[in-house]
């Protein structure tokens, strides 16, 4: 037994409470931080979940084949053009209300479909030009007021003048979800289109395409230049005043505001180079131009990671510098690599600064087919449905954020995954 | 014509080394004959290694390092502008401390030399080169049926012959070797040495060691280093039991080091 002294144990009492102590800090901070996730995720998930149901309306409709179709029986765009399509979603829709005659009433009546319903009829019979002359039953998109309504997010405790719907339209809805005429179904829209000013029809397949082509511009143009650099650096020059100033000056570019890498995108790229307006490109270009400081930075630490016991059997049987770094170094230090750069596009993701300098915070209804089609990206989306003043977009920023983080998630796992591949046992 | 049975592989001529304004070596004028090991020992720091490094140049790499003075192998000057160091390197191998295999298999690891130097076109000739480097190394009965195991899942002893097997596939003149059992236990370090034995029959060896007991086992020759300077140069025996000078004998007998 080792003997111990008063004086012996109190210290070790000490110690062991410090620890104590210590080790529940670290508890707390990881639960609090944890608890915070939780909140901000769940209060985004119950204000988004009731995105993903959208209100539709049943009519019933029989559209003639003469007024669409040309000579050869082809659906003819042109002879669409001409047809009301409007119209006839709304007499179709009017005939639930038999007893409706005054034309205000007819009009209030009317403001409860989606004013692109007449737009998904004419897709509808573009896709199926044979069900022209039949009576058809098809479910098309209620306006986003009457959706809210159905969802219960409508505010009926405001005075009745300050409402968008009034005492006799919410009736109507009754009456409709009533007689399963109106129901909420799954919102396939949200999933396949484009930003709209209906919230309705607004999808977020526009913004994640957008998001995928300009990340894919980003880590093609900001890898290869900044593990370029980093070998440089690291390798071959010499130290000095020069090495020094590029190194101080990399270390300031990666804390420079995001929104002067925009203004240096618009100057150059849009100004000198005459890149297109508002393209993943040269929003690729700007994120890159963000990104590599972080790479570099993260990338140089990986190197130096490297045992130099490495670099120095190489260099001893003979390789040169170049090859003790590609054959040796880089792919011990790819994980870290891999890493800087994971957060680096995740930076990349979220930005939306420097896009608003090169005309990439827009409306864009058509989803980007071309790196340098007009294109938007996720967080621009967000933020655009948030300053919307249809409470129907606010669902969908909701859900917009939660595909956000997913796409974030995604990549994440990717990233470890990769870094399970690379990593070499020692 | 020189009067000794052995030519000379390596003559070096008042070669001093300094990192930045600190003097690592002070004029060594040396000379190495060929295939025999000579062993450098000196306490730590006292530049025994710094020499050895500039041997196949492996100094260059340490960015604030200037060596002055003439290094000559096989009569040409290696700092001359003529030599190009990856060159050099394949000529005069190094063997390190610390076992350093690539963490590859143990096929790619000494195949790699080979490869970068264009020995060796075909899989055939560079499996054949391979087992041959093995069996000089003495490693090939202990690791031919896991070629493609990583090597640095090896024993440490294993792993330095990698090493050794790694330097020999280049087919080199000259093997420098820097304390290469500081990291292994007696019966690996007894296999390396046994190993050297053997080698020097083929190639030069030169050893830098810590180890007085293992300096004199190899080595035909030894040198003593002290505080930059060689101090006193002979046949291993000599230096080991009548040394000219006061330091050597005070650092063989264990006085200070």
């Amino acid at each position: 037994m080792i003997d111990k002294n008063i004086d012996q144990l109190k210290r070790l009492k000490l110690r062991k409470n410090a620890e104590m102590r210590l080790k529940v800090y670290g508890i707390l901070s990881i639960s609090l931080a944890l608890i915070m996730l939780a909140t901000l995720m769940i209060s985004i998930g119950l204000s988004g979940y009731s995105a993903l149901q959208q209100a539709y309306v049943k009519l019933e409709i029989n559209v003639d084949s003469k007024k669409i179709l040309d000579e050869k029986g082809g659906f003819s765009n042109q002879k669409a053009l001409l047809v009301n399509w409007d119209g006839i979603v709304s007499n179709s829709f009017i005939t639930n209300f038999p007893e409706i005659t005054k034309r205000s009433e007819k009009r209030s009546l009317r403001a409860l479909m989606s004013s692109n319903a007449g737009y998904e009829l004419r897709q509808y019979f573009q896709k199926n030009p044979d069900d022209l002359d039949e009576n058809i039953t098809i479910w098309l998109s209620a306006s986003d007021d009457f959706d809210q309504y159905m969802k219960g997010r409508f505010n009926t405790s405001v005075d009745e003048k300050d409402r968008r719907l009034s005492n006799q339209q919410l009736k109507w809805i009754d009456f409709l979800a009533m007689e399963k005429i109106s129901k909420l179904k799954f919102n396939t829209s949200f999933f396949v289109n484009a930003d709209s000013r209906e919230p309705e029809s607004a999808g977020i397949l526009g913004a994640v395409v957008g998001s995928t082509l300009t990340l894919t511009i980003t880590i093609l143009f900001a890898l290869p230049l900044a593990v370029m650099a980093s070998v440089y650096l690291e390798y071959f020059a010499k130290p000095g005043r020069l090495t020094d100033f590029i190194e101080v000056n990399i270390n300031n570019l990666a804390a420079i505001p995001s929104i002067v890498f925009g203004l240096l995108g618009l100057s150059v790229f849009l100004g000198f180079f005459g890149l297109p307006r508002s393209a993943p490109l040269v929003g690729g270009l700007c994120l890159g131009l963000m990104t590599i400081p972080t790479i570099i930075i993260a990338s140089r630490a990986s190197i130096r990671a490297v045992p130099p016991s490495i670099k120095d059997a190489a260099l001893a049987l003979g390789a040169s510098r170049m090859q003790a770094a590609l054959h040796h170094v880089l792919p011990l230090a790819a994980p870290g690599i891999l890493t800087g750069t994971i957060i680096g596009m995740a930076q990349a993701l979220g930005e939306t600064a420097p896009l608003l300098m090169i005309g990439m915070v827009a409306f864009i209804i058509e989803t980007p087919d071309s790196f340098t089609s007009a294109a938007t990206a996720m967080p621009v989306q967000i933020f655009m449905w948030s300053d919307s003043a249809e409470r129907a977009f606010y669902e969908r920023s909701s859900l917009a954020i939660l595909f956000l983080v997913g796409f974030l998630i995604i990549m994440n796992s990717l990233a470890v995954f990769l870094r399970r591949k690379f990593e070499k046992k020692w | 014509m020189v009067d000794k049975k052995n030519n000379l592989k390596f003559k070096t001529k008042n070669v001093s080394v300094f990192y930045g304004s600190k003097q690592a070596i002070n004029k060594i004028s040396l000379d190495i004959e060929e295939k025999q090991i000579t062993a450098l020992i000196g306490p730590s720091g006292c530049g025994k290694s710094t020499f050895l490094r500039c041997l196949n140049r492996m100094n260059d790499v340490i960015s604030n390092c200037s060596v002055n003075g003439k290094i000559l192998l096989d009569g040409n000057n290696i700092y001359s502008d003529e030599i190009d160091p990856v060159l050099l390197r394949a000529k005069v191998g190094m063997v390190f401390q610390k076992p350093n295999p690539f963490p590859k298999s143990i096929f790619e690891n000494i195949a790699y030399g080979p490869r970068i130097h264009g020995i060796g076109n075909n899989r055939a000739e560079l499996t054949d080169l391979v087992h041959h480097s093995l069996e000089q190394a003495g490693l090939i009965d202990e690791v031919k049926d896991r070629l493609d195991d990583i090597a640095t899942g090896l024993s440490g002893g294993q792993q330095q012959r990698i090493c050794i097997a790694r330097a020999i596939a280049v087919n080199p003149d000259v093997i420098l070797m820097d304390e290469p059992c500081s990291a292994l236990d007696p019966i690996a370090t007894a296999k390396i040495e046994e190993l050297m034995s053997s080698l020097s029959k083929s190639y030069t060896i030169i050893i830098v060691t810590h180890s007085m007991q293992q300096a004199g086992r190899v080595s035909q020759k030894t040198a003593f280093f002290h505080m930059g300077d060689l101090i006193e140069y002979g046949e291993t025996p000599k230096i080991f039991t009548q040394p000219d000078q006061q330091k050597t004998q005070d650092y063989i007998t264990g006085r200070f080091g």
